[in-house]
């Protein structure tokens, strides 16, 4: 299994780069601004949520100004959104060459996926405008941020994998996956930090495995104490639905396209 | 040289007919007398082969399956029952809009292309100028290639195909696009492919000429079942007879 996993990495390297690079490439063609959508569309959400939140709902943001505790949820969060959302209907759209070429077929969710992280780390950039702006200190568990971003990885893996599939057999997937994603959000700590949410809620609100990465992010990168609990919880349901969602598909595989 | 590169063994292929994909569907049958699991045999024990170098031309009607041999032979679908096995690399001709992607330019779908058809960087530089050059597109590389007109995508697509390293090529319905003179080049094109001996050449077409002239041997299906496997001339005669209705319609 071990070796079934690698193997896109390995004999398909070059196919997962040109459809990285198709997804990256293709998806701005034609328009003025180019790339630099990347930037701005988490800009302009930002400047939204900013006003609504720490302007009308006075939300605290522990110690560090609201745009930047909103930054730091919010692009992880359209990272796993835009990578989910997209992921799920990445075999349908690919339908004609499911039916024409023979390759792992996990390479299609994993192209749109990597593309989402490329997205990501340019849109991540602004962060050190942010900084310098509003003159913040990195704490020196800010290292952090990547094993939590590894898991994020290995949960949208394990979750696009099972989604994508899915979706060739019944097309309600990508409609209920618009709708989940976007309650999802307000049932995770993206836009008001954590010990606003009623101690007593906290048993089945933290089951949501996005609490604990969002929140381990804000604590890596401004030195809170990391919720190890959470985390912990996080890493063993990212790592399970990464096993289980890759299993899953391989099962599955066989019969795609016999049934887009 | 001789040796085997596609197998069937008593290959069964059943597709599953999905009549109840919608809840809508669902509770309607509920109330129906339809049965609930239909589907579709496309072969009942099909058994060939093809040798190394061999040019196959696969001729039959609409609905004999002859799509269905190129996806088991690409390894794309699975036979219910028996074995098919496949020895070497594929390269099917990708149809239009599947390899490519409309916004890149053509420059930049063929790498795209023959990677989806299991190439490499190395191996696509090696090729590169060839490809441009018998697509007959230089002036056009840059272009994204929705402003392509129908022959031009399939000339690009064609030239990809019969320059990757691929063993065993399946030619699907191409030359019903593109001019007569590019129809003609890629027949030579193919033409002299075979004189190599060293790739396998399968053939799907409903052009009679073309395979006649191009083809060793021709595999004659009708409703899912080998009728014919032989000479194509005799593998024609056979096809036409076929097509005059046994019963006339009423």
């Amino acid at each position: 299994m071990v070796l079934t996993f690698l193997e896109p990495f390995i004999h398909f390297k070059y196919l997962l780069t040109q459809l990285t690079s198709r997804e990256l490439k293709a998806r701005y063609k034609q328009s003025f601004i180019g790339y630099a959508w990347v930037i701005l569309n988490p800009l302009a959400q930002l400047a939204v949520y900013s006003f609504v939140f720490s302007m009308v709902f006075k939300s605290p943001s522990a110690d560090v100004p609201y745009p930047v505790f909103l930054f730091v949820g919010l692009l992880p969060w359209t990272l796993f959104y835009n990578s989910i959302a997209q992921a799920t209907q990445s075999l349908v759209q690919n339908a004609s060459l499911l039916k024409k070429v023979a390759f792992p077929r996990e390479i299609i969710p994993y192209s749109v996926i990597i593309s989402k992280l490329v997205d990501f780390f340019f849109s991540f950039l602004v962060f050190f405008g942010f900084i310098f702006v509003f003159k913040i200190q990195l704490e020196s568990s800010a290292w952090i941020f990547f094993p939590l971003l590894l898991l994020q990885t290995a949960f949208t893996i394990g979750l696009s994998l099972i989604l994508s599939a899915a979706n060739l057999f019944y097309r309600d997937i990508q409609y209920l996956v618009n709708l989940v994603l976007m309650l999802w959000m307000y049932l995770t700590p993206v836009m008001y930090p954590l010990s606003m949410v009623p101690k007593k809620y906290w048993w089945v609100y933290q089951l949501n495995p996005m609490v604990g990465i969002i929140d381990g992010y804000r604590s890596a990168l401004f030195g809170y104490d990391l919720r190890w609990e959470l985390i912990g919880w996080s890493a063993l349901i990212s790592l399970l639905m990464f096993v289980i969602g890759f299993v899953l598909f391989k099962k599955a595989e066989k019969a795609f396209s016999d049934v887009v | 040289m001789n040796h085997n590169v596609i197998e069937f063994t008593n290959v069964i292929k059943v597709y599953p007919l999905q009549t109840e994909r919608t809840a809508k569907e669902l509770l309607l049958n509920l109330f129906s007398n339809l049965s609930k699991s239909r589907t579709l045999t496309i072969f009942n024990n099909l058994n060939f082969s093809i040798k190394n170098g061999e040019t196959v031309g696969v001729i039959g009607k609409n609905g004999a399956g002859k799509s269905t041999i190129m996806k088991l032979i690409a390894g794309v679908t699975f036979p219910t029952k028996g074995k098919v096995v496949v020895q070497k690399k594929v390269a099917p001709l990708i149809e239009l809009g599947a390899g490519f992607h409309h916004e890149l330019t053509g420059y930049e779908n063929i790498f795209l292309n023959a990677a989806i058809l299991g190439m490499h960087k190395k191996e696509i530089d090696l090729v590169i100028e060839k490809i441009i050059e018998f697509s007959e597109l230089q002036e056009f590389m840059d272009v994204p290639v929705k402003k392509y007109s129908t022959g031009m995508y399939m000339r690009l697509a064609f030239s990809i195909a019969v320059h990757t390293n691929a063993d065993i090529l399946i030619i699907d319905e191409v030359l019903a696009v593109g001019d007569d003179a590019f129809q003609k080049k890629c027949l030579n094109k193919l033409k002299e492919i075979k004189k190599d001996q060293q790739k396998t050449i399968i053939f799907v077409s409903h052009d009679e000429k073309a395979v006649k002239s191009f083809c060793d041997r021709a595999i004659l299906l009708d409703k899912g079942k080998l009728v014919f496997d032989g000479d194509p001339d005799e593998a024609f005669t056979r096809y036409h007879k076929l097509s005059e209705p046994a019963n006339p319609p009423q």
